[in-house]
């Protein structure tokens, strides 16, 4: 306990003494926090739009002529052999007409005297949900293509690219992000660290000689680091949910926004952005500390 | 810790000490020298004689480069980096240059001593102001220690040495820049700090210190102790070194 109070007292000290370039840092790690969980939230939303669109997604085999039973069975092997499917469906040139005739609703009268069978047979294949799946789709699509009897394949072609594309990006950008991250709140926090060291190298020294013990002389910048981890990534979170609001409140009313789900993180991917943070910056100061104090 | 000396009542063993300082210095050389514990020794000599580096290699501050330095059964030279708190702990230390933090209060100073160790806050505040009392600093207690005399920042050395009850004072030149009355005063808390056991080695030029001692003055010269020194207790026989102990340093 008394251990405790004495290493809080001195972070304490020690953040007074250079409050100027504490706030340095703090701005640093929060911007750096702001920066990457502005991507991600977008990225998670982005997941989160890719699965609720994926759940439409199918792709339609368009088949020359009405299969047989055993020629099904043969369809429902060969695409089972190539990938993991939910499941699949076989559709008649009927059943096709009947759809069609309710989705035209009132207008269905325009099929009047057009022959029941005049749309081709189908297989409606629907991939295991997953977006990972979404860069096989094509490859599927490809397969499907060779199979005999098969006239045509479709899919949602042109938006599955392009989202799977953005989705790319953004893991980019996350990616990149996540390092400029890592890289300034480590090295900011070390720079910090390490300047408070150097100016203080005469009380450490002292220290030394009054025969304080290495946890002792350490503790404090660790908890220097950590605190300027919390309080840093803290702020950047918050100004997040300031700058999500207002994008909310920008975009009330129906736009596009309103109809797709944007929603804030869950409270434990918060804390794992905070806790990441926190964790780095106790690791940067750790690591100047044993370097320059070689303890 | 290292091996348990034989001779329980021994608190400083040095054997044929040598320290070179690179290039090739020679501060002290093949020094053998006892201190029983509840000495005071006084250490003499001329500057450059070893006095100081002595008090170091005792502290550990430096390491012998040949022979053997013991302090309270402990082989300094030995002793592990992560370890040398535990010596530290037992040894105050005066230092000649003050070593004190110019930006923070005299409190402050001699706090850090005892709160290195966790003593509780209250203790803390109590011991200093008693130190500052006897040495006559109380009015200084909130007084940066850059604002004051070297007399004044040599007592304040001085209290942060004796504050956390060490079983060893060293003090090197405690009273260089002290008037008769205020040595009088450092005088008089060493010989409180010896009555409760303490050893305690000066190292000092100032003759009115040990003119009239009957404690162990040992001289230094040219990093040696000359053949005819005292280099041993004279009670070293088996008598306790504290009964012959004189209620002043006779100053």
């Amino acid at each position: 306990m008394r251990f405790l109070a004495v290493v809080l007292q001195q972070t304490c000290r020690n953040m007074l003494f250079t409050w100027k370039s504490q706030i340095m840092t703090q701005f640093t790690v929060s911007l750096s926090v702001l920066i990457f969980s502005f991507f991600y939230l977008i990225y998670s939303n982005a997941l989160h739009v890719g699965q609720e669109l994926g759940d439409d997604l199918r792709l339609v085999v368009y088949l020359e002529e009405e299969p047989a039973p055993a020629m099904k069975e043969q369809y429902q092997m060969k695409i089972l052999k190539f990938d993991q499917v939910d499941r699949i469906e076989f559709i008649s040139s009927q059943q096709a007409f009947k759809r069609f005739e309710q989705q035209l609703g009132d207008n269905s009268d325009v099929l009047t005297g057009v022959p029941a069978n005049f749309l081709p047979p189908s297989i409606e294949v629907y991939p295991v949900r997953s977006l990972d799946s979404l860069s096989r789709i094509k490859r599927f699509s490809d397969y499907l293509q060779t199979l005999p009897g098969v006239l045509k394949v479709q899919y949602g072609k042109e938006w599955i690219e392009r989202f799977y594309s953005f989705i790319q990006l953004m893991r980019v950008v996350i990616i990149l992000s996540g390092s400029l991250l890592i890289m300034t709140t480590t090295f900011m926090v070390a720079h910090t660290i390490r300047l408070t060291l150097l100016s203080r190298q005469q009380e450490l020294e002292l220290l030394r000689l009054l025969g304080a013990t290495n946890n002792y002389i350490r503790m404090p910048f660790l908890m220097e680091g950590a605190f300027q981890g919390l309080l840093g990534s803290s702020c950047g979170i918050i100004a997040l949910l300031l700058l999500f609001n207002w994008i909310n409140l920008q975009f009330a009313g129906p736009t596009t926004l309103t109809l797709l789900p944007f929603t804030f993180f869950p409270w434990q991917v918060t804390l794992s952005i905070i806790g990441s943070a926190t964790l780095l910056c106790a690791a940067g100061s750790f690591s100047t500390t044993r370097r320059i104090l070689q303890l | 810790m290292s091996q348990e000396t034989t001779y329980p009542d021994v608190m400083i063993d040095m054997i044929k000490v040598t320290k070179v300082y690179p290039p090739d210095v020679q501060a002290v050389s093949d020094i053998s020298l006892t201190v029983n514990r509840g000495e005071i020794v006084f250490l003499t000599g001329m500057s450059g004689a070893g006095k100081t580096t002595l008090l170091r290699l005792i502290s550990r501050i430096e390491k012998p480069t040949k022979g053997m330095v013991e302090v309270a059964g402990i082989d300094v030279a030995k002793l592990p980096q992560r370890s040398i708190h535990l010596l530290r702990r037992k040894i105050g230390m005066a230092y000649q240059d003050f070593k004190l933090l110019p930006d923070r209060t005299v409190a402050d100073n001699i706090a850090f001593s005892m709160e290195v160790v966790y003593r509780p806050q209250s203790f803390i505040e109590k011991r200093t102001r008693d130190l500052l009392e006897q040495l006559d600093l109380i009015k200084k207690y909130a007084t940066r220690t850059e604002e004051l005399s070297r007399g004044e920042q040599q007592r304040v050395s001085i209290a942060r040495a004796v504050a956390n009850f060490p079983e060893i004072v060293l003090a090197d030149e405690p009273t260089g820049n002290l008037d008769a009355e205020t040595t009088n005063r450092v005088v008089n808390l060493f010989n409180q700090l010896n009555r409760q056991g303490t050893t305690i080695l000066i190292a000092t030029h100032d003759r009115s210190l040990y003119q009239q001692t009957s404690h162990r003055v040992v001289e230094l010269r040219f990093g040696r102790i000359p053949a005819q020194q005292p280099a041993y207790p004279e009670d070293s026989n088996g008598d306790d070194p504290a009964s012959s102990y004189s209620p002043s340093l006779e100053v």
